[in-house]
């Protein structure tokens, strides 16, 4: 299933093609040179991260502690602040938005990618379109529609709307994923009398593993680095997400940097871990990608 | 609602696909196309009522002057009036479009830089690779406290650095236009990887011996550069820029966490506008109002530019 490279992602795995330079220069000339220039411009760039790490795991100002490096700020927001509710409401919300988004997705999918009419096409600009769209332009109404019938200040109403923004570019991707896959198989089944449905359940989604797993990447992305809408719609803080949380060691005068930053790692390490894990997976340009293979 | 009538015209022609169901079986097309329905439908409803409606009732808002659940009186186009003879809207536009100018060239020229240089021979090159992705991946809520922490006040690191060169005490987010430009930069160092791993994509596809030939004919680096590589990845870097604008235009996060929109409205963008209004002076009419005529801009400029990307053809 090598074509998971050339799908949604396409950009993810470029293969590893490195002759740029003309031939007739040797291409490891200066090739230490540019090496120092990677460290350099890695470390600038990533100071924002080191800071964080770094402040996470230093003893916090207030501390009584004199080692170099400690945990104790991490057992500090576990015991003394929400953390934990907020990651479980983090957590649960984000896997009910992949989940919802990929099942709705898919079968979409499958239709922008078969279908051939000028609906489908008409359907794909309409995608477009509204992928394009403000999130805030949304978010009012919803809000002013959700506080009329319970969903505002509600996990279940964040979900909602995270589906709602994720469907275009999860169905695009899902799509392109599809594409790639032969019409022969499922035209083989037809005649063998297999219906539309099953020939989409049992060949195409059982070969979709890849695409499967970029939407649901794209969809997790989207809900846990959500910031608008779960400002806009949640009010209580029992059911606080992480981007709350952290806000609300902000409320003090002295900012406790130590439990900012350990919260900020809690928040950090989902989307670190997939993106460790899962990496062929990882469709930053899933957008882009889906789009122009289209 | 105009989302209602592609699908069911899918049923009529193009439901069962490219060379469907096996041919005479009318009935066997028919159900096919039933099945396809079926399949679009969750995906059109949940675009119906969370994509579509939303849009409407905003339409209606923006001529009331209701606050939040309070519907409020009909007001014609007032709102719209107010709004387009404020300066604040005008500044918001300015600082719009400025943000969304450095944004895409500043991301896309760091970006594609990143990608040029990756491409040579690097020892570790795949590390600097996914190291140079962090600024994507990180949740946003967390960068912004990271660069919070870095900037905010005349202590913090940068500041207390800048200070020891020599420049002073610098308020980074206190002086206006100190704060629009780290407004800026804090968005290109958001948005590079995302530039970096498209420009990689398409410059992957680009056969090596092409530049091989026009060596030996004598083209000089630059040259190769704007005249073999950069047409080559045109139709990618259009999308990139594309989809780059409606990021930057669309974006809440990155100005919020870091400023507010603050100091003295220097980097309130209109989305930012917009949530002010709202939620904070409680006018629901004027915000929804800058809402929905971003919204209409959004929706003509992006039907013109998908026409655009399904014309521009790869060389």
């Amino acid at each position: 299933m090598t074509t998971a490279e050339q799908v949604a992602q396409a950009t993810v795995t470029p293969k590893p093609k490195l002759r740029t330079t003309p031939s007739r220069e040797p291409g490891t000339r200066g090739q230490w040179w540019r090496f120092a220039a990677m460290v350099v411009i890695s470390v600038i760039v990533l100071v924002p991260v080191f800071a964080t790490v770094l402040l996470a795991i230093r003893p916090s100002t207030t501390s009584t502690s004199t080692n170099l490096l400690t945990l104790e700020n991490f057992t500090n927001v576990f015991a003394n602040s929400g953390v934990l509710l907020w990651l479980s409401n983090s957590l649960g919300v984000t896997l009910a938005t992949v989940i919802v988004s990929v099942v709705v997705a898919a079968p979409a999918g499958y239709v922008l990618s078969r279908g051939r009419s000028k609906a489908v096409s008409g359907y794909s600009l309409l995608l477009f379109v509204i992928q394009s769209l403000p999130v805030i332009t949304a978010v009012i109404p919803l809000f002013v529609l959700f506080a009329t019938i319970g969903l505002a200040d509600n996990l279940l109403g964040l979900v909602i709307v995270y589906v709602g923004s994720t469907m275009s570019v999860a169905t695009w991707m899902m799509a392109a994923y599809f594409d790639s896959i032969p019409h022969a198989l499922e035209e083989a089944a037809w005649v063998d009398g297999c219906s539309v449905f099953g020939s989409f359940s049992k060949i195409v989604l059982r070969n979709s593993l890849p695409g499967i797993l970029s939407t649901a990447i794209f969809a997790f992305l989207v809900a846990w680095n959500d910031y608008l809408v779960v400002l806009v719609f949640i009010k209580s803080s029992n059911i606080f997400t992480l981007p709350l949380g952290l806000q609300t060691f902000f409320q003090q005068n002295v900012t406790d940097w130590g439990a900012v930053m350990a919260v900020s790692v809690v928040m950090l390490l989902p989307p670190a871990i997939i993106f460790a894990v899962l990496n062929k997976y990882f469709s930053v340009g899933g957008i882009g990608g889906s789009l122009a293979g289209r | 609602m105009s989302s209602i009538a592609p699908a069911e015209h899918t049923a009529t022609h193009g439901g069962a696909g490219p060379a469907p169901v096996p041919a005479g079986s009318r009935r066997g097309l028919s159900r096919g196309a039933l099945t396809m329905i079926i399949l679009v439908a969750p995906s059109v409803i949940v675009l119906l009522l969370i994509n579509a409606y939303p849009l409407v009732i905003a339409a209606l808002q923006s001529v009331r002057n209701g606050i939040l659940i309070v519907t409020g009186e009909f007001v014609g186009l007032a709102n719209y009036v107010d709004v387009l003879t404020s300066p604040r809207f005008w500044k918001a536009a300015l600082f719009t479009l400025i943000f969304t100018i450095v944004g895409v060239f500043g991301s896309w020229l760091v970006g594609m830089g990143l990608a040029l240089l990756l491409r040579t021979k690097i020892p570790g090159n795949t590390l600097f690779k996914v190291l140079l992705m962090l600024p994507w991946v990180v949740p946003i809520v967390v960068s912004a406290t990271a660069w919070n922490w870095l900037v905010a006040t005349p202590t913090s690191p940068i500041p207390a650095l800048a200070a020891k060169l020599g420049f002073g005490e610098l308020y980074f987010l206190a002086d206006p236009t100190l704060a629009a430009i780290t407004v800026c930069i804090f968005k290109v160092w958001v948005s590079f990887p995302f530039m970096m791993l498209m420009t990689s994509a398409a410059l992957a596809s680009v056969d090596g011996t092409v530049y091989e030939a026009a060596g030996i004919d004598g083209a000089t680096r630059w040259q190769q550069f704007t005249q073999i590589t950069l047409p080559m990845i045109s139709r990618s870097t259009y999308i990139s820029w594309i989809l780059m604008t409606i990021f930057c235009v669309n974006d809440f996060p990155t100005i919020y966490l870091l400023t507010g929109g603050g100091p003295v409205d220097a980097t309130t963008s209109l989305v930012v506008l917009a949530y002010r209004t709202v939620f904070q002076d409680l006018q629901t009419g004027p915000g929804v109002a800058i809402a929905f005529m971003m919204t209409l801009v959004l929706v003509v400029v992006s039907t013109v530019l998908y026409r655009q990307i399904r014309k521009v053809d790869i060389a």
